[in-house]
């Protein structure tokens, strides 16, 4: 039994990558959002898109710190993407990768395997973590023996390394940075210096990815952003949207008082740069933890040794914060400076850093073994969940 | 009469020190309110929603399912556990490393850096009733009228 093409659902806490792998992904927003413009109805994944204002949007969201939790919210938002209206699909004919979290619990594994299989009805599933399939991807690609996969995303940053192609445990590592400490920042600190965007996660979240970048040398960039005269290259005001003439806000440089063109805007100063900067040092907002390349090097040193120098020259990044400008050199400068001189270090961005690991599927389904990795319906009726449990490596 | 009035409250607040737990209480909250989904109340709170699930076009143009689809309220029902409750769970049923608790990094080695806490800047100065960080005597005065103690922790 082959099918012509697969199914691929990698289910992030923040975003939904799916479609078929015969096509291009959709990018669907996991949630449920409610509006203060739109009072009479919800808005599920990317019907989003039909809401006029999106000022005060209210978000329910499936995921709670990085984990499945919220079931009826992943349930509607699910029936949204398998529909007409978004991703249309029949399991009994198509078979399904679909994307847990690492160290995942026993209970949500469970809940997966049973809802998929029973109330959707899948004839072959594959459960199986992101950072499997962003390896699979980066592997196939540069044929080489060891990875170290880098996921910056919603709710955490992991650092997955990878022997011959299997997660080596012992060595992951988790940073408990990602892109909603970055926006929650962000809006506590424009609330209290310049105007209160608390009920604004939606509008600063675009302004965090329009306006921010990873510095190259953190302190001197502070003395850049410092300086009142044009010399301060750094400092610019983001055009906030007001859903009239703006659907979405942008950076543009400073004008004179004189030349006010009237619109409402954020001042972009040391804000540019120091909020992407918590991925580096979490210690800087009281996070004790390391930041990514230090904690790279945690990872690379609880692994063999004799697969260190292959891990070095293997450090793969994706999820949305590593399309900060800047990203990559600043990761790389700084393992480069941590490791041995004698080891060679090469750090690279997945080509599309929110869809990497669902190319990674779509490979995947390729391969000569896919059907050995997935659990079929008999064997589910036959066997239960424990099989399921066994199979998958969450 | 008013900026004498208020100069007097400052004086009494300078008088009030943080202790350390307060101080830790603090930061433990700003920590928390990082992970927050929403600082708002649900815009439709005070609707009265149909409980029912929106529903969408099948995907098949036939009617292929055997079985009626169970509601999104079955689902909260039946897998119904908090994430505490779940990192619980967890403990017991995968007590030894490598679990979700295990992968946290640990503190990183470089020193921790100090940042004002109005303008954001590099800082070099503590305030003394509350030990926020300030750059300047201008944000130190900022942060007086405030922040400082007229948070509760
Ligand atoms: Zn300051
Ligand atoms: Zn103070």
């Amino acid at each position: 039994m082959s099918e012509t093409s697969c199914y691929i659902l990698d289910n992030g806490a923040y975003t939904a990558k799916v479609g078929f792998s015969t096509s291009e992904p959709k990018v669907v927003p996991n949630c449920i959002m409610k509006a203060k413009s739109e009072r009479r109805r919800p808005f599920i994944g990317s019907q989003i898109e039909e809401c006029r204002d999106a000022s005060g949007l209210f978000y329910i969201l499936p995921f709670q710190k990085g984990f499945l939790i919220n079931w009826d919210t992943q349930k509607t938002v699910w029936d949204f993407i398998f529909s007409k209206e978004c991703c249309p699909v029949n399991f009994s004919e198509t078979p399904l990768i679909i994307t847990e979290p690492l160290f995942n619990f026993s209970s949500i594994q469970e809940a997966m395997t049973e809802i998929f299989f029973e109330e959707y009805e899948c004839q072959s599933l594959l459960r199986i973590n992101a950072t499997d399939l962003a390896e699979y991807n980066y592997r196939k690609t540069n044929n080489n023996e060891c990875t170290v996969v880098v996921d910056s995303g919603y709710s955490y940053t992991y650092i997955v390394p990878y022997v011959k192609g299997k997660k080596y445990k012992d060595g992951i590592r988790r940073i408990d940075v990602g892109g909603k400490v970055l926006t929650n920042h962000l809006k506590e600190i424009i609330s209290y210096r310049q105007l209160n965007v608390m009920e604004e996660s939606y509008v600063i979240n675009q302004v965090k990815e329009d306006s921010c970048f990873v510095s190259q040398d953190f302190m001197k960039d502070m003395e850049i952003a410092r300086k009142k005269d044009s010399s301060n290259t750094i400092v610019k005001d983001y055009v906030l949207p007001d859903y009239t003439t703006i659907r979405r806000g942008y950076l543009r440089d400073v004008v004179r008082p004189d030349e006010d063109l009237e619109q409402q805007t954020l001042r972009m100063n040391n804000e540019r740069f120091s909020i992407p900067e918590l991925l580096f040092r979490p210690s800087d907002v009281g996070i004790p933890q390391m930041g990514i390349p230090e904690a790279i090097m945690h990872s690379i040193n609880s692994c063999p040794e004799e697969n260190r120098e292959s891990l070095l020259e293997n450090i793969v990044l994706y999820g949305g914060n590593t399309m900060f400008p800047g990203f990559r050199d600043r990761v790389y400068m700084e393992v480069r400076a941590l490791a041995l001189d004698h080891y060679d270090v090469n750090v690279s961005r997945g080509d599309n850093p929110v869809t990497y690991a669902w190319e990674g599927g779509k490979m995947m389904f390729r391969d000569p073994d896919f059907y050995s990795f997935c659990v079929t319906r008999e064997e589910y009726e036959e066997e239960g969940k424990a099989l399921a449990y066994e199979r998958f490596d969450i | 009469m008013a900026s004498r009035e208020s100069g007097r409250v400052k004086d009494a607040e300078k008088r009030r020190v943080l202790d350390d737990a307060a101080r830790k209480r603090r930061a433990r909250k700003a920590i928390e309110a990082l992970e927050l989904d929403n600082f708002h109340e649900d815009p439709h709170a005070d609707l009265v929603m149909s409980k029912k699930v929106p529903k969408f076009a099948d995907s098949n143009e036939k009617p292929t399912r055997k079985k009626k689809a169970k509601s999104a309220e079955y689902y909260k029902m039946r897998f119904r556990k908090t994430f505490a409750q779940l990192v619980e769970e967890d403990a017991s049923f995968r007590p030894e490393p490598p679990n979700y608790l295990s992968a946290q990094v640990p503190p990183s080695k470089f020193p921790d850096r100090h940042f004002c806490a109005v303008c954001g800047f590099p800082s070099n100065y503590t305030c003394i009733p509350c030990g926020a960080r300030y750059c300047c005597v201008r944000c130190l005065g900022t942060h007086l009228d405030t922040r400082c103690l007229k948070w509760t922790a």
